[in-house]
């Protein structure tokens, strides 16, 4: 597989891993706003400081209110970030190796392409926003249906799975950090219904609700939530399960031409940093997390993401 | 949000509405339907109005309502654009992505038509052959006197960079596309000649997919010849020119990236062969042989079927700030190394000029007499035929000599008062880079059209077919090409680049 | 005369280059009055190479370097045996000569068009006209005429054009080197209808007098298609070329004849060439043995 093919369909993976999470994160938080009412205009805010783009925001827009927010996270092309561009960016990486991937997968990328081209204020506002979300949930079952059930598991098949699980696993340690770190409740609001709506939005952001409480009933504990999303090894939104499924598909794809025709296994490619957190997550505990400062703790992981995204690069798409 | 439309739902009634459409009878009724322009051949019905024999099967289509010939069409667009069946219209703006506009109704041609076509085609493609390798080599026929050297040497396809290059089998060009157009006498005539890198045929092969979608009772009951084998032809006639050198060859395609007019194509026929879909940053040329950059290292190419004009290709030797090629490609073409097709150089064969002395090189070459004729043509850089030609531009096409895809062609007869005031103050100052040809009436073909207003309508439209023929040890012929339809009235370009759109082509096997 | 020269270009880089390509033009071309003894061509760090002839009959050898270096050393040494230059004998006037002009402009296409560094402007044309051919003047004496007649119209000034320059420069300003002199008599030889060709190649000095003028590193003329052969001039000195003018490539103009040309991959913008040129003249009868391997 030639390099650039395989940094297509790993960031192809990425953008539609990002893609997917950003219109569960939104979905997530609209609810919030649904279910809360007496809720201020602007209150979808957070989520800005959730994907880190308050100040990108800023330069675009005067007013922060639901409008303007859901307009910058969904279709605004100048947001490299917004859905819409995300999913522009999986098509052109889907094109370019177009010739990797079933028709079936390219027909579904592209369908939905062209209409996030369309998507408009008015578009998703008259089609009421949780319409809108549960139709574009329907698109990504069906593009990871299709991931699954038209592609064989060969090379392609582990560089889109690097990509999804690495890009899982750094949204994940996001949308903890950013709960725990901007929107750690007041002491007077502990217990209270809203911080209670604010973790199960989180929960829900990652459709983890339902495991959730099959694991831990219906309580919602910080220390839980954290455990759940950082170390459960079987829900695969987690963690832990991320970069084991990472770890996993990097074990197939290593190998060395033989000659001029032939591939010989051999376990020559380099990525310490995915041995290093793959170690870090299966010793870790939510209480020594906590303990040692989440927030810290969470941005050592996003290091470690960024430096296997850096490793597998190296060692896969660029050079020789 | 719309879900997509799945096509296949559309064909079974499709083809019962085409079923409850058919009646008895050659003609139609004229007065609601189609009406033969007169002065013009048309490819369907006889002057008199009679279908001819061969497009019996598809006279139902012509029957059909307007509105469920407009759904046919639409189903077959939206299909083609959420396919990415597309191509990439330069004008200024990056990725603009179009479909090639569609007509439902198939273009015809009979077995007896076809059999002196692809006669005449493979005659022709051998004689430019020949004349890419004796121009790189002997050049005998300068020698002789039978094309002057300087209209050779001053071409600008001419690539003194390849000279005395040998390639494997002396096939310069593997793969040639070749316009053809049906003047109004019903002759088959040759417009240009597309030896570079022609393109279209992923078309043909999708319009094919189409058809046999929306019409498929109609298709398979028609005898017609199947198209599908073209990409393995493509990948035989490659690794036949790579078995020369080479055990087992590597074959990729190289194609300047998805921003080309053409990349649908390319993904199109890489994955049909199954072989790499390779852009420059993907290549590197080491120790004077290609190999490209695979997750597992450098594995050796070949053979490479390119996409890529000359000037790109390698840096060293062509254009220097060309990022889209791979530098020392020329020298590993020297070393013996890998194999291009079609070969840096073939465009002298295509160039407008060099069109004019083709029949002379098939008896040259060949020591035949040409199956196919060519369009008169005259050359400007003769000061008394320029001076005839100028005296009545307006009545004349002209055309570039070094340039394709419809780009430069003025056609004297549609052109402003402006437009040849313009022309001809660039034939005096570059004659040599101008020729100039009679117009030649297209022939017409029923079409769907549906206007800029919305108004639909079956009516005549000027179509050309560009046949695809291909050179390994044996020549192989797709049977038909792709015919292109130009889609405003009137107009005789019919490239894409050009608003053209395009038909089904059906070559009837023996016995219809 | 016997020659043995050493050419040593030696390019660095700001930061490693690497995949660097090269077309080399620095084998002598041999001619009857020419003969290249032994030649050799060494690279650091070690090229791959392979030889060919160009459209114009030069020898060019393409040499690729594909791990990252920091320098590039090409060092070409030739031993030449060079006889003097040919006499001027023939006298076939211009009238005669330009008899057979419909012939010429076939065969001799190349080199009698307008080409990259050599376009027919009208500020050549005007310059043509001052010092065109008359018909009863021989052909050979009407061609030392212009060159010395070129050489006194402008002065030799290093640095007055770069590499890239065209007659245009040459005219506008009024100096040039010795590539623009050729370049600008080989412009007014074509429009006389005399075919003319490019000459990059070594002037060797002379033993007494230091270095000549363009022995910098290379030096440039021209040859001119005369009723009896090509014959060489060097603009530079208004004259004949002397058995001191050792030829390497002919072509159209420059573009067609760099010593080195090539590309190569680097973070780094910048290069610097520096070139050594040594030319010594060799006892005739000194075996070559000691080059061991001649042409490659």
């Amino acid at each position: 597989m030639l390099r650039r093919i395989a940094g297509n369909l790993f960031w192809l993976a990425r953008y539609l891993e990002r893609a997917e999470w950003r219109a569960r994160l939104v979905d997530a938080n609209y609810r919030l706003l649904v279910e809360n009412p007496g809720s201020r205009k602007d209150e979808l805010w957070p989520l800005l400081t959730v994907t880190g783009e308050w100040e990108l925001f800023c330069e675009d827009y005067d007013t922060a209110d639901e409008r303007s927010i859901l307009a910058f996270l969904t279709f605004d092309r100048r947001n490299r970030s917004s859905i819409a561009s995300c999913l522009e960016y999986a098509r052109a990486n889907c094109r370019a190796a177009r010739n990797r991937i079933s028709s079936e997968l390219w027909l579904e990328i592209n369908t939905l392409h062209l209409e996030a081209r369309r998507w408009n204020s008015d578009l998703l506002l008259s089609h009421g926003l949780m319409a809108f979300f549960a139709e574009l949930r329907q698109h990504f079952y069906r593009i990871s249906g299709l991931i699954e059930n038209t592609l064989p598991r060969d090379l392609g098949y582990d560089f889109l799975s690097l990509g999804k699980w690495l890009e899982a696993a750094e949204n994940v340690t996001r949308l903890l950090d950013t709960r725990y770190h901007f929107l750690l409740p007041h002491p007077r609001d502990i217990g209270s219904p809203l911080d209670f709506a604010q973790w199960t939005a989180l929960l829900r952001s990652a459709s983890a609700l339902e495991s959730y409480r099959n694991t831990y009933g219906n309580q919602i504990a910080i220390e839980r939530v954290v455990e759940f999303m950082l170390f459960n090894p079987t829900f695969p939104r987690a963690a832990r399960f991320c970069i084991d499924h990472l770890q996993s598909a990097l074990k197939r794809t290593p190998g060395a031409w033989n000659g001029e025709t032939e591939i010989i296994k051999s376990a020559a490619v380099d990525v310490p940093a995915a041995d290093n957190l793959f170690n870090k997550l299966r010793s870790g505990t939510a209480a020594a997390a906590i303990a040692g400062g989440l927030h810290e703790y969470l941005l050592e992981i996003q290091n470690d993401c960024a430096a296997i995204g850096d490793q597998i690069s190296a060692a896969f798409f660029t050079g020789e | 949000m719309h879900s997509q439309i799945d096509v296949e739902s559309y064909a079974p009634a499709t083809a019962a509405s085409v079923r409850n459409a058919s009646a008895t009878g050659t003609k139609l009724p004229f007065s609601q339907a189609y009406l033969p322009p007169p002065g013009l051949y048309d490819e369907m019905f006889t002057s008199t109005g009679e279908v001819r024999p061969h497009y019996a099967p598809i006279l139902p289509l012509l029957r059909m309502r307007h509105d469920e010939l407009d759904e046919m069409r639409i189903t077959a667009e939206r299909s083609l654009l959420h396919q990415g069946v597309t191509f990439n219209v330069y004008n200024g703006h990056a990725g603009i992505e179009r479909i090639f506009p569609f007509d439902v109704i198939p273009r015809i041609i009979d077995y007896q038509t076809w059999s002196r076509l692809e006669a005449g085609l493979i005659q022709r493609v051998k004689a430019l052959n020949a004349f890419v390798a004796d121009v790189y080599g002997q050049g005998n026929i300068l020698k002789d006197g039978l094309i002057p050297r300087d209209l050779i040497l001053e071409s600008a396809q001419y690539r003194r960079a390849v000279v005395g290059l040998k390639v494997p089998l002396d096939i310069f060009i593997t793969i040639a596309g070749i316009d053809l157009v049906r003047g109004d006498d019903g002759n088959f005539r040759v417009l240009e000649d597309n030896v570079r890198t022609p393109s279209g045929v992923s078309y043909a092969l999708e319009n094919r997919a189409i058809t046999a979608q929306l019409i498929p009772e109609v298709l398979r009951a028609s005898g017609v010849r199947p198209i599908e084998s073209y990409p393995a032809d493509l990948l035989a006639c490659l690794t036949e020119l790579g078995s020369e050198r080479f055990s087992d060859p590597t074959v990729a395609l190289l194609t300047p990236g998805p921003f080309n007019s053409a990349f649908f194509e390319h993904v199109f026929l890489s994955q049909q062969m199954g072989i790499e879909l390779v852009e420059g940053q993907d290549l590197v040329c080491k120790d004077h042989k290609l190999w490209m950059k695979t997750v597992h290292g450098l594995r050796r190419v070949h053979v490479l079927y390119r996409r890529i004009d000359d000037d790109f290709l390698d840096p060293v030797v062509f254009r220097a700030d060309s990022l889209l090629g791979v530098a020392g490609l020329t020298a590993a073409l020297r070393a013996g190394n890998v194999i291009v097709a079609n070969a840096i150089g073939t465009g002298i064969a295509d160039d407008k000029a060099v069109y004019a002395y083709t029949p002379d090189m098939i008896r040259y070459y060949l020591g035949e007499q040409p199956i196919l004729p060519i369009v008169d043509t005259f050359l400007l850089r003769h000061r008394e035929v320029r001076e005839k030609v100028l005296r009545d531009l307006d009545q004349y096409v002209i055309k570039p000599t070094d340039a394709s895809g419809g780009y430069g062609v003025v056609i004297g007869p549609h052109a402003t008062e402006r437009q040849l005031a313009e022309l001809r103050s660039h034939i005096e100052r570059e004659p040599h880079r101008y020729i100039a040809q009679l117009p030649v009436k297209l022939s017409v073909h029923p079409t769907f059209v549906s206007g800029a207003d919305g108004k639909l309508s079956l009516t005549h439209r000027h179509i050309d077919l560009r046949p695809f023929v291909l050179f390994g040890q044996r020549p192989r012929v797709l049977a038909g090409g792709l015919t292109r339809v130009a889609m405003r009235e009137g107009v005789l370009i019919v490239n894409s680049s050009q608003g053209g759109g395009s038909k089904d082509t059906w070559v009837l096997g023996p016995s219809c | 005369m016997r020659y043995r020269i050493r050419h040593v270009t030696r390019f660095t880089y700001e930061m490693p280059a690497s995949q660097s390509h090269n077309e080399l033009r620095l084998q002598p071309r041999d001619s009857l009055r020419q003969r290249t003894l032994a030649f050799r061509l060494d690279i650091t760090p070690p090229a791959a190479v392979i030889s060919y002839r160009d459209a114009f009959g030069n020898m060019v050898h393409a040499a690729s370097v594909h791990p990252p270096h920091t320098e590039l050393m090409v060092c070409a040494e030739s031993l030449i045996q060079r006889e003097a230059p040919r006499e001027l004998l023939n006298k076939e006037r211009f009238a005669r000569f330009l008899c057979d002009d419909q012939r010429r402009s076939q065969e001799n296409y190349d080199f009698l068009s307008p080409s990259r560094y050599i376009p027919f402007t009208d500020q050549l044309k005007k310059f043509f006209w001052l010092i065109r051919p008359r018909m009863n003047e021989p052909v050979a004496d009407y061609s030392q005429r212009v060159v010395a007649w070129v050489r006194d119209q402008f002065a030799y000034e290093p640095g007055s054009t770069d590499v890239h320059s065209d007659v245009t420069q040459v005219l506008t300003t009024g100096a040039g080197v010795c590539q623009d002199f050729a370049h600008l008599t080989i412009g007014v030889f074509r429009l006389a209808g005399v075919p003319a060709r490019y000459v990059s190649g070594y002037l060797a000095p002379k033993i007494d007098s230091g270095r000549p003028l363009g022995s910098q590193a290379s030096h440039a003329w021209l040859e001119v298609l005369l009723p009896d052969g090509w014959f060489g001039f060097d603009p530079t000195h208004g004259a004949r070329v002397t058995e001191r003018h050792i030829r390497l490539a002919v072509g159209r103009d420059y573009a067609d004849v760099p010593p080195i040309r090539g590309v190569y991959q680097s973070a780094g913008k910048h290069q610097t060439m520096g070139v050594a040129l040594e030319i010594s003249e060799e006892p005739a009868d000194q075996s070559v043995q000691d080059y061991g391997a001649t042409q490659q």
